[in-house]
């Protein structure tokens, strides 16, 4: 029963870092329509930023807001260079240049800080015990802003008039453009927002997986694309409901089906969704 | 003799390589499907040809080159040649049934994930690949016997040669035959094509396979031009290399396919003299993988810079043009 209630944590904690990654990706795919296969690079650098910046003297919380908003920034650079100027060429365009935005991006970072993993500065955090159970902090620790992302990302886009802005451009372009929305500016607060939030997962990703790489945002990219699908692709809700499903899947499949396995059953997931529903669990848009 | 034998090695990979591009231009090239998962079909194709033609273990061969591996077939290689192509066409047979039918987006995120399951699979299923360590002494034909080995190099981009003409000139027939037609027909517009009673999903699984085939056969040229079988060799980035070199040559034309290949490989190539330059010196010395990150950075702005600026590639495809603007010969005025 502990071991359960402690696979359970862990799922958990492994689905809220998950998620975060999730609603950002689906957050730029809701207004732009193609997978963005650099979105995981831009985990991996918020991760180092945030590892610069406290290695600079800053505070950890400190240090992850100043990297969301840098990689906020990058973000809507990059787009507005790369992406932006192909959007109306069709989605393998798009889909190209973000792997090739993907592999500069994964080998700059390779480039000034080598290959080998980087701890990251995380102080030690000593688990509270209940009993038998042993309950570590940084899951919980994880769960809990994850929670208050999404929060947040709720309330801008159901409050706001950014918000209901960035739906209306999602849920028919063409249409929001002749009712007066400046798509422009919708699009670039969507990147900054998309590649904010990925930062974000990325210090997340990093105080779980304690070691920061160049591969980890690659590597976790697919993890996040089984959640952003099996929830229905561009849609943030779905995406927090899948990310839950495919952490606590990882963690329950490493723990009692095969312990080498563990993100394979994230992609079994992934095709076993795509071939039985490929239109996700909650379809349609935000 | 040994920058010879270098540049030989060189020119064996990148015509590897352009046999695997061939495999992508039947599926992308001809029939439009967003295959990320290339690397699948050649990592099949480069174990079972080497697991095939391995000595069985616990034989003399096995002993006398020290083997660790538990499978082993002793067939002769060019049995071995022709079970990877199989190999290869299987699972894309297995892969494409499932999901051929799925839009592109989901397709190429679909092949992605299953490139990524295998590689998972093979990694961890020591007793069939050693994982990590890979198999080393996968038999490398008449080497030593009858051809010396300093010259085996030579011998070996000889036969590679050979055997990719015969499959650029049977991929060149394919793409201009009734076959290809109707996949490019399926490619341009997949609902008026249905509409005119071609099969579309049966014809995509078809060219996926095909495509498998080729890249199992680049498995094996591969596997046996190295005489080593490694998991860590299969990653991702060789799809996309792949890619890279379909989309540089120009889709849609397999003689581009392979052109495409050569020119990428030049290219990345060259980027291993980078750590030379005196200026780079000593940020390579702090960073042992600097260079060969820089490489990948390379492919990454390529492949970025040739599908903003270059969509159609150094060797355009060919298209006959409808008759109507085509005068009949003999009918002129």
């Amino acid at each position: 029963m502990t071991a359960f209630l402690q696979t359970l944590i862990f799922g958990l904690g492994t689905g809220a870092v998950i998620s975060v990654g999730a609603v950002g990706l689906s957050l730029s795919y809701g207004v732009t329509r193609f997978i963005n296969f650099s979105y995981g690079e831009l985990l991996t650098l918020g991760a180092y930023l945030a590892f610069v910046a406290v290695s600079l003297g800053l505070s950890l919380p400190v240090a992850s807001l100043l990297a969301m908003v840098v990689v906020g920034l990058i973000g809507v650079v990059l787009a507005r260079l790369l992406f932006d100027p192909i959007l109306h060429r069709g989605f393998l365009s798009l889909l190209v240049t973000s792997v090739g935005l993907a592999f500069v991006l994964q080998n700059a970072v390779r480039m000034i800080f080598g290959s080998s993993p980087t701890r990251f500065p995380l102080p030690p955090l000593r688990p509270w015990r209940i009993g038998a159970l042993i309950v570590p902090k940084v899951p919980v620790l994880v769960i809990v802003i994850a929670a208050l992302a999404m929060a947040c990302v709720h309330l801008l886009l159901r409050y706001t008039r950014m918000g209901k802005m960035m739906r209306a451009t999602s849920d028919d372009a063409a249409l929001a453009k002749a009712s007066g929305i400046v798509t422009g500016r919708v699009l670039a607060t969507t990147w900054f927002l998309s590649a904010a939030i990925a930062a974000l997962g990325g210090v997340l990703l990093g105080m779980t997986q304690i070691a920061l790489q160049p591969v980890m945002g690659w590597g976790f990219l697919l993890v996040v694309f089984a959640a952003v699908l099996l929830g229905g692709i561009g849609n943030p809700y779905g995406a927090m409901l899948g990310a839950l499903i495919v952490g606590l899947g990882i963690e329950f499949g490493a723990a009692y089906l095969a312990p080498d396995y563990g993100h394979a059953f994230a992609f079994l997931l992934l095709v076993l969704v795509l071939l039985l529903r490929p239109k996700g669990l909650l379809r349609g848009s935000f | 003799m040994a920058l010879a034998t270098f540049f030989v090695g060189l020119l064996t990979l990148a015509l590897i390589y352009g046999v695997l591009t061939l495999g992508l231009h039947v599926q992308f090239g001809l029939a439009g499907m967003l295959n990320f998962g290339h690397v699948a079909f050649f990592a099949v194709g480069a174990f079972t040809s080497a697991l095939l033609s391995l000595p069985p273990k616990g034989s003399e061969a096995y002993l006398a080159a020290g083997g660790q591996y538990q499978l082993g077939y002793g067939l002769p290689v060019p049995l071995a040649f022709l079970a990877a192509g199989l190999a290869g066409g299987l699972v894309a047979l297995l892969i494409g049934s499932t999901s051929v039918r799925l839009g592109s987006h989901y397709l190429a995120v679909a092949t992605f994930a299953m490139a990524e399951i295998l590689r998972s699979v093979l990694t961890n299923e020591t007793w069939l690949t050693r994982g990590q360590f890979g198999i080393s002494g996968v038999p490398q034909p008449l080497r030593s016997n009858p051809i010396p080995a300093e010259l085996y190099p030579f011998a070996y981009l000889a036969a590679t040669v050979v055997v990719v003409a015969l499959l650029l000139a049977v991929s060149v027939r394919l793409t201009s035959s009734p076959f290809g037609r109707a996949l490019r027909a399926v490619r341009e517009d997949e609902t008026a094509a249905r509409a005119l009673g071609k099969p579309a999903p049966g014809l995509k699984l078809r060219a996926f396979a095909l495509g498998g085939v080729l890249a199992g056969f680049a498995g094996s040229l591969w596997t046996h031009s190295l005489g080593i079988v490694h998991v860590g060799q299969f990653v991702p980035i060789i799809t996309f290399q792949v890619w890279l070199a379909l989309l540089l040559g120009g889709r849609g034309n397999p003689i581009g396919a392979v052109v495409g290949a050569l020119v990428l490989m030049a290219i990345t190539e060259s980027t291993r003299f980078l750590g030379n330059i005196p200026f780079l010196e000593p940020l390579t010395r702090r960073n042992p993988s600097f260079v060969p990150s820089l490489r990948f950075v390379v492919v990454g702005l390529l492949l970025i810079l040739v599908v903003r600026y270059f969509p159609r590639g150094l060797l355009p495809e060919r298209l006959r043009r409808p008759p109507a603007d085509e005068p009949a010969p003999g009918r002129q005025p």
